[in-house]
């Protein structure tokens, strides 16, 4: 089983045509015609799905999760056009460039191979997954929950009909039908086989999938994320900077956990918070103290909560004496993923982004700014907080690598005299 | 310490391990108690996880655990859930 997914993926791989080829283009607009065509029969699975999860007790957050709707469909049609917009840019070939007198230097972009997706309980990643990849000319091996068997299937009939109608090999994508985590496992003991793993899923995947294996990961370890508050700060901008990193979505990855905020303005920054009434939790840590006010609520910040994502609309403050002290504490609990500075000190920011090492640092914005096509980087299948390859969001120009062609007109190393 | 006793040591650390794991904290197995709720203060333990805990918790004992495991009951303590981990385990030997 394990072998063949495996072979039938590296075969389409090397079947398909070079990145920036015409067919990728075709095939996003040829999978925004399958998705539409097939959606019905992809919702009608679903409630097959969804009816399944119910008999067995899934709770229901879970079976919402699972649930695709039109407006499911509306947002991959969005994603799609925004991918085909992307591909040139991303997949275009560098001009060469002069070596000395004797040749030239061409930097060829290459998929990074077979790409093993791992992700729980969410259809539209499968769509994704064939997706952001496969344009930059990838095979992907796709294995979401077996709750969403039924849908998968039907996403992945869209899937390979897109394929085949842009010319590409029905192979480049495999929506891995046997659910047995023995399968799961087989293939990360293959790092012969698979180029690269990319988990989507709870921290006990990730982690998981992380230490279980020598496949090179690319994975967000999820954020603990903190905003450092200068006591040059607008602590009213500072506050609104706070919230609009938290309440939007208070369990993504780039959302805010814990305010750092210089000590000497630390009540006031909190009284700003408070007076705009939003509905948060407050955890005041270091001794602040502060009165409820509008939808504010105020608790103790605990020990264990340093370090935490709390994946509600709740946000630590924590007073700290100077930069360096936040500098010292993101580096002891932060996650590398999103840390933000607010100031009007040029050198406290300055200290400050050179001291902490993030996959981003926002300088008096919102964390959430964090975000490929926010940031004008493109779509993204995820954000990285690997130190290698790719740091940030995860596009499609970072699911390639390259060959340097080089160019030597009949060139000898012994004739260049070194 | 009988067999039975060792199992439940091994278990019980390790779904303490996976669950610190799951609610994003850095803290020590031992700190958590078996009464400790998995959706509390300090737990933040919800269902999209169940997927990674039971690979992790695989891994960790050495036992392929039921798929459905997890499904379909009510786990409110910690000790709730080494009771479902301990019994698959002991079923899977």
């Amino acid at each position: 089983m394990t072998e063949q997914l495996l072979s039938s993926a590296r075969a389409a791989l090397h079947a398909a045509p070079p990145v920036g080829d015409p067919a990728y283009r075709r095939y996003c607009g040829a999978l925004a015609e399958h998705l539409t065509s097939s959606w019905p029969l992809v919702l009608k699975a679903n409630e097959e799905d969804v009816a399944a999860a119910r008999r067995r007790g899934l709770p229901p957050v879970l079976v919402e999760r699972l649930r695709l709707t039109e407006d499911h469909l509306d947002g991959l049609l969005r994603l799609i056009d925004a991918v085909t917009a992307e591909l040139g840019p991303a997949t275009t070939p560098a001009p060469p460039v002069p070596i000395g007198d004797w040749g030239a230097l061409r930097k060829v972009p290459k998929p990074l191979g077979v790409v093993f997706m791992v992700y729980e309980a969410r259809p539209t990643v499968t769509v994704e997954g064939a997706l952001i990849p496969v344009v930059a000319g990838n095979s992907v091996l796709l294995r979401g929950g077996k709750e969403m068997a039924a849908t998968d299937e039907a996403l992945a009939t869209a899937v390979h009909g897109a394929l085949v109608s842009a010319g590409l090999p029905a192979g480049l994508v495999t929506v891995i039908e046997d659910p047995d985590r023995s399968v799961f496992r087989a293939l990360l003991r293959r790092p012969d086989a698979v180029d690269v793993l990319i988990p989507r899923g709870s921290p006990a995947l990730i982690d998981f999938c992380r230490s279980a294996g020598s496949i090179p990961v690319i994975a967000s370890g999820g954020g603990v994320n903190h905003l450092y508050v200068h006591g040059s700060a607008d602590l009213a901008r500072a506050a609104a900077i706070a919230l609009d990193s938290k309440l939007a979505e208070p369990s993504a990855c780039n959302t805010l956990e814990l305010v750092l905020v210089d000590e000497h303005v630390a009540d006031d920054f909190v009284a700003e918070v408070v007076r705009t009434g939003a509905d948060v939790t407050l955890k005041l840590g270091g001794g602040l103290k502060a009165e409820p006010g509008g939808g504010v609520r105020i608790a103790e910040l605990a020990s264990h909560d340093l370090g935490r994502e709390f994946l509600e609309p709740t946000i630590g403050v924590l007073p700290v004496p100077d930069v360096d002290a936040a500098v010292e504490h993101v580096r002891r609990y932060g996650s590398a993923h999103t840390e933000g500075v607010v100031s009007a000190d040029d050198a406290a920011i300055e200290r400050f982004t050179r001291g902490v090492d993030a996959a981003a640092v926002v300088v008096n914005g919102s964390l959430r700014l964090h975000d490929g096509p926010t940031l004008g980087l493109g779509s993204e299948i995820s954000i990285s907080t690997g130190r290698l390859h790719v740091r940030g969001p995860v596009t499609v120009s970072a699911l390639l690598t390259h060959t340097w062609v080089v160019e030597a007109r009949g060139a000898l190393r012994a004739e260049r005299g070194n | 310490m009988s067999v039975e006793a060792q199992d439940r040591v091994t278990v019980t650390r390790a779904v303490k391990t996976v669950v610190i794991a799951e609610s994003r904290l850095s803290i020590d197995p031992d700190a958590v108690s078996g009464d400790e709720p998995l959706n509390g203060e300090l737990l933040r333990v919800n269902s999209f996880g169940f997927v990674g805990m039971l690979v992790r918790l695989e891994d960790d004992l050495g036992v392929t655990l039921p798929d459905d495991l997890f499904v379909g009951r009510t786990f409110t303590t910690v000790d709730d859930l080494v009771s479902v981990v301990l019994d698959a385990v002991e079923a899977a030997r």
